[in-house]
């Protein structure tokens, strides 16, 4: 516990909202996937939604990056309203999606590329993000060079290129085995305090929501609704050996009784 | 020694079994007494080639000229007109079917239909060759340029690329494999749609001269044109499949020849 007083190191204002969600609800083809969502995450908060495969979280966050527009209700990054997607806005998918025939520092600078700025600003910051997630002897390798692990680390550092001040993840590590999983969260950790973004990270997993965030969001079954907002009050920078103590493992019975009572007096399937 | 096993795999292997084929021609023709006007041995084929190269050459070289026009006028038009289907879904919707069906039509068919159109010249020729290898050409194309991932598309989308970007920084280079898997269906297309026009009317050319050794019942002539024009179609496929190799770099080095859209 005496690693405590490094987490302090941000000085972003949690309490401030950078993102709000006010009463969201969406519908596809008259099946209502989400209903009624609010919700406020603060500047520099590592946020997790955490619920079942299929429960419209991913689509919770795909209207945040304005990808798809909310049925009604409305989201604001920064005060402003989402009508789609925004240059402050990272995001990071299920799967890489690097480009096979560019390298991995132009995938990496391939958003400066789309929104039109100059290479050469951005090439210093590019080789010190690769650096930070330790593929800066990659910087001139093909994706198909790396493992699943280095691809989704160099994804995250595509995400981070334009200096957005929130960074959007879809489950991120569902595609990696378990032990790369836990190295990357902690990697994720890592950037996340040196560059001092707001995150919203999508999961499935209890346990990578309670090692990672800052909060967790749970989310029941479809229609998705907001269940219970869960406070981690664990010291940073976090550890792997910190997922064997018991207060960790408190949060993560806390979260998995939440997920099933979400369920009770719900009709599931459909 | 491991490079040295690796050319053997690579060269020796392969020629091994064609070369034995023609050794075993040889022999048979020349065992079995089949007289030449039937089945001339390689030897002799091979012979007819140096002794008559001047006549091979004057006639295969129009048939050349006129299959690589019509290879290129294909390539171009088919990504156009792929370029236009992916471009505008009304396209899409009106010409899509229509190019689909008209897989179906046996374009050789057509080629009497073009001598009354165009003439027994080369136009008809340029035309025939075109015409059978532009929708294999287009159809790849249309695939390459509509099938990039929806998440790369998405991708593309948070970080605000324009339709335009997303064509040329994504739909295209991710086309390039099918194109060139195109290109490989187009240019033996291509030299069917040329000998098969010049087999219908013509003066000149490698059919020509095949039709023409058949009605002599010159068969060594005839079978020295036909090796004549499979080598230079091999040449052909040969060059688009190392400049294929050349540039799609990103994908693993495959087996010479293989597909491209793996």
């Amino acid at each position: 516990m005496k690693v405590a007083a490094a987490g302090a190191l941000r000085d972003v204002d949690p309490g401030v909202p950078l993102l709000r969600i006010r009463g969201v609800r969406k519908v596809f083809n008259q099946l209502e996937a989400i209903r009624n969502i609010s919700l406020e995450i603060g500047d520099g908060e590592f946020v997790s939604l955490l619920g079942p495969s299929g429960c419209g979280k991913s689509t919770l966050l795909m209207m945040i990056a304005g990808l798809i527009p909310p049925t009604s209700g409305e989201i604001l990054v920064a005060g402003e309203r989402v009508t789609g997607p925004r240059p402050d806005v990272g995001v990071v998918f299920q799967s890489p999606v690097l480009l096979p025939w560019r390298t991995v520092l132009d995938n990496v600078l391939f958003p400066v590329e789309l929104l039109k700025k100059r290479r050469a600003s951005y090439l210093d910051r590019a080789m010190e993000l690769l650096k930070m997630a330790k593929l800066e002897d990659f910087a001139n390798a093909l994706p198909r060079e790396l493992s699943g692990g280095m691809r989704q680390r160099a994804a995250i550092c595509r995400a981070l290129v334009h200096d957005p001040s929130t960074l959007l993840m879809d489950e991120p590590f569902s595609a990696l085995d378990a032990i790369t999983r836990d190295e990357m969260s902690v990697e994720l950790l890592r950037i996340w305090q040196a560059n001092r973004k707001t995150v919203v990270f999508v999961t499935h997993s209890i346990r990578e929501a309670a090692f990672l965030s800052d909060r967790v969001l749970v989310m029941g079954r479809r229609p998705a609704t907001l269940v219970e907002d869960v406070t981690i009050d664990l010291p940073r920078p976090r550890h792997i050996a910190m997922t064997e103590e018991e207060n960790f493992n408190g949060y993560v019975r806390h979260l998995r009784r939440s997920i099933e009572a979400s369920h009770e007096g719900v009709p599931q399937g459909h | 020694m491991k490079a040295f096993r690796k050319a053997i795999e690579r060269f020796v292997w392969p020629a091994l079994v064609p070369l034995g084929l023609l050794a075993a021609w040889e022999v048979a023709v020349r065992a079995l007494h089949i007289r030449s006007i039937i089945l001339p041995p390689p030897s002799e084929i091979i012979e007819v080639m140096a002794a008559r190269y001047d006549l091979i050459l004057t006639h295969l070289w129009p048939s050349l000229y006129l299959t690589l026009a019509g290879f290129a006028l294909s390539v171009a038009g088919g990504v156009a007109v792929a370029i236009l289907i992916t471009w505008s879904s009304a396209l899409r919707k009106g010409f899509y079917p229509m190019i689909i069906v008209s897989q179906v039509v046996p374009k050789i068919s057509i080629a009497p239909l073009f001598v009354v159109w165009f003439g027994t010249g080369t136009l008809s020729s340029l035309l025939l060759a075109f015409l059978i290898a532009f929708f294999p050409m287009t159809i790849n194309s249309a695939m390459g340029f509509q099938s990039v991932d929806e998440d790369i598309h998405r991708m593309a989308r948070t970080f605000m690329g324009s339709r335009w970007q997303i064509f040329w920084k994504i739909q295209l280079p991710h086309a390039l494999p099918f194109i060139f898997s195109g290109m490989k269906i187009s240019i033996t297309l291509a030299i069917i749609g040329v000998i098969v026009s010049e087999f219908v009317a013509s003066q000149e050319g490698i059919g020509y001269l095949i039709k023409l050794a058949g009605g002599l019942l010159d068969t060594p002539l005839m079978m020295a044109a036909i090796t004549a024009l499979s080598l230079s179609g091999l040449l052909l496929y040969w060059i688009i499949a190392e400049a294929e190799r050349a540039a799609i770099y990103w994908q693993p080095a495959s087996d010479w020849g293989a597909g491209g859209q793996g």
